[in-house]
């Protein structure tokens, strides 16, 4: 039995290969989720991403990033979502991978419901490390870059190339941070083993040799009904398939400026009863309408041969009076 | 399936069809050979990525043929019918983002396969030819990526392919021949056009299919080199065949690498810039991101000047591909393991940040040009 594994090496045994082992099922609720249009990434997409798909120690500290740090990382109920079918996910990978590394790395027997137990215990302690180390890295990453730039804004290195700068630079910050980052991870993971190694002390040796042991830890990953699992798995592919396919936009969410499509509006439905009563009152009013035009007409006719008699009467030399007023245009004549 | 029916029940339809095919090819034993291999210290997560690469070149291969239903490999009509595959052909958007993230995906996985070919030692003694022969195949990678990225033919493909005829232009004696070759005129026109797309769709997947049936075969012949560490008990204890562990293994790589070039797909869908024309106005041309290493050293002061610019672009990483090509043959050392091999790991440590190191300042670079 390996008893003198550093709580580091346990840490990491354990998540390593739990967080490729529930990768796929959360890869696929990720595909899912983005053709349903339910997830939407803002910043920081590859962290966000990431932190999304390790979840057994971001399950909380996310949440508390987003909130504390102000970290926004995007939005939709696809992220809220992945996260709570994420946490049985990483129950059941925690569970067959904790098995496995009890079995064949510690050479224990694996004590019952590993997978609850080992899950809680990292979810506590990312809940309280991650947002640590995000904040960490933050402002160590950010004040290298400041600190990097001051110097190379100097005079004496002010001559220096663009392209020079940019990878000396980059090669400076970046081991900086990438070496605070590895210091960090190796105290994450160390706490993840020190904080499950009670479980492993408690649990009893496997009685097996080693032959045994990799025997049983192999089998248990067969299903007892190899058809039934088969069936069911292509069951679930077709499904998802369908799933996908329907929910996948037809056209590109993303069109070029040059062929954006017309915003087409629909014609309003037409009601060929409604319509034909509409034009008949219109045809009646119209038809009023042009009844009172002529006999305005008239009137104004009648009117004018009245006064062209008085005109005869009253002698030659009198100007004839212009028309006062012209009879006004319905307005249903308007074009 | 059953391989004999059993004693007083009459054989099944499938089973029939299997014993006629088993009767004139031997497929019983051919399906025993290709599932019964055995892989030394068991099935591991380390060994799906030759899978995957296969699995990526049939998804591309599926993608490829379906953009080419739509698809006019002409200078007038290459870059409107590309449009039109994005805006109108149904799900036309995302095949083609599928088929455009498939190639990043085929570079990274080709990388990550040599890489742990590289550090299990798996190159050594017998399986040299395995490694030439991979090697091919990851010049077949880059060269599909590069024919590929001019056909959509807007100024990004276009001004990209004119960076890497210019390169190919520096390599001596046969570089002038092979950049009059691709281009096939002054500047990058309908020939070009012509040429990157008979190439890419004729040219390349007959030379790959080839070259990965050879490989595959070679490696049959060697069979897997198995892990670097763990005592002879150990590994006897946990040695496995190829079916099922390993191929369940593979199928689920698969799936983990569909979905995250389907997730980068709905991320950042293909944009196609302006028309390709012969004037770059604002946009500042650059090669496709895995080409962004050599592109950026080239703009080191070191690398200025005609001469400067051979060795940035032809003579070190000439110099690294035969290193890696007689690799094989120079390391007679049989020890595998690569923490007892720190010439190796601090050279693939080395490489590696240096990639990333000048890839990431190339994007850094692009504020600077704006």
């Amino acid at each position: 039995m390996n008893d003198h594994m550093s709580p580091a090496k346990l840490g990491f045994g354990i998540l390593w290969p739990a967080f490729w082992t529930a990768l796929p099922f959360k890869l696929v609720l990720v595909v899912l989720f983005l053709a349903f249009g339910v997830v939407q990434f803002e910043n920081r997409i590859v962290y966000a991403f990431l932190m999304l798909l390790a979840s057994p120690v971001t399950v909380f500290a996310l949440p508390t990033i987003t909130l504390g740090l102000g970290s926004h990382i995007g939005e939709g109920i696809g992220i809220a979502l992945l996260f709570l079918l994420a946490v049985p996910i990483d129950v059941w990978a925690l569970g067959v991978v904790g098995r496995t590394f009890f079995l064949e790395r510690l050479r224990r027997e694996p004590p019952g419901g590993l997978g609850l137990t080992l899950w809680w215990k990292c979810a506590l302690v990312g809940a309280i490390f991650v947002p640590i180390l995000w904040a960490t890295e933050s402002a160590v990453t950010d004040g290298g870059i400041l600190a990097v730039h001051s110097i190379f804004e100097s005079d004496s290195l002010k001559g220096i190339p663009i392209a020079e700068r940019i990878s000396t630079e980059l090669s400076l910050w970046g081991t900086l941070s990438t070496v605070v980052l590895l210091v960090l991870l190796v105290i994450g993971f160390s706490l993840v083993g020190r904080v499950i190694r009670g479980t492993v002390e408690s649990a009893g040796h496997a009685p097996e040799n080693y032959q045994g042991l990799v025997t049983r830890w192999d089998l248990m990953r067969v299903p007892a009904d190899q058809g039934l699992m088969l069936a069911a798995l292509s069951g679930v592919a077709v499904v998802l398939s369908v799933l996908f396919w329907s929910s996948l936009p037809v056209f590109t969410p993303h069109p070029h400026d040059c062929c954006r499509k017309p915003e087409v509006q629909a014609a309003p439905s037409f009601k060929p009863l409604e319509t034909l009563n509409k034009d008949e009152k219109m045809i009646a009013h119209l038809a009023a309408q042009v009844e009172l035009l002529v006999e305005q007409r008239a009137k104004i006719e009648l009117e004018k041969q009245r006064s062209k008699k008085k005109g005869k009467e009253a002698g030659e030399g009198v100007l004839e009076a212009p028309e006062a007023t012209e009879p006004a245009q319905p307005a249903a004549m308007n074009p | 399936m059953s391989d004999t029916p059993s004693a007083g029940t009459q054989p099944t339809v499938a089973e029939k069809v299997f014993d006629f095919v088993d009767e004139r090819v031997g497929l019983k034993l051919l399906t025993a050979k290709m599932l019964n291999e055995a892989v030394p210290g068991g099935s591991r997560w380390a060994y799906v990525f030759g899978s995957i690469l296969l699995f990526i070149f049939a998804m591309q291969a599926v993608t490829g043929v379906l953009l080419m239903f739509y698809y006019v490999p002409t200078a007038d009509h290459a870059y409107a019918s590309t449009q039109y595959i994005l805006h109108d052909v149904d799900y036309g958007w995302f095949l083609l983002s599928y088929h455009f993230w498939g190639s990043s995906a085929m570079v990274v996985c080709v990388f990550a396969h040599m890489s742990q070919v590289f550090l299990w030692g798996a190159y050594k003694k017998p399986r040299e030819l395995i490694w030439v022969v991979g090697l091919a195949l990851f010049a077949l990678v880059m060269a599909f990526g590069f024919t590929g990225y001019l056909l959509p033919w807007d100024q990004r493909a276009y001004w990209a392919t004119t960076v890497g005829v210019e390169i190919i232009d520096k390599v001596p004696v046969l570089g002038d021949f092979l950049a009059r070759f691709l281009k096939g005129g002054a500047t990058p026109g309908q020939m070009t056009l012509s040429r990157f797309f008979v190439i890419h769709v004729m040219v390349l997947p007959a030379a790959l299919i080839g070259l990965a049936g050879l490989h595959l075969f070679l490696f049959r012949c060697a069979g897997p080199a198995g892990p670097f560490r763990g005592t002879p008990t150990e590994l006897k204890a946990k040695t496995d065949y190829f079916f099922p562990r390993q191929i369940w293994k593979d199928i689920v790589g698969m799936a983990v690498v569909f979905s995250c070039i389907g997730v980068l797909a709905f991320w950042e869908p293909v944009v196609l810039l302006d028309e390709a024309t012969p004037d770059p106005g604002d946009y500042h041309p650059e090669p496709e991101w895995y080409f962004l290493f050599i592109f950026q050293h080239l703009r080191l002061k070191m690398f200025s000047g005609q001469f400067g610019q051979f060795l940035g672009s032809i003579a070190f990483p000439g110099a690294l591909g035969v290193m890696l090509l007689l690799l094989p043959f120079f390391d007679r050392n049989p020890e595998r393991n690569i923490f007892k091999r720190p010439l190796a790991l601090i050279g693939w440590v080395v490489l590696t940040a240096s990639i990333l190191l000048f890839t990431v300042s190339a994007i850094i670079n692009r504020s600077y040009l704006d």
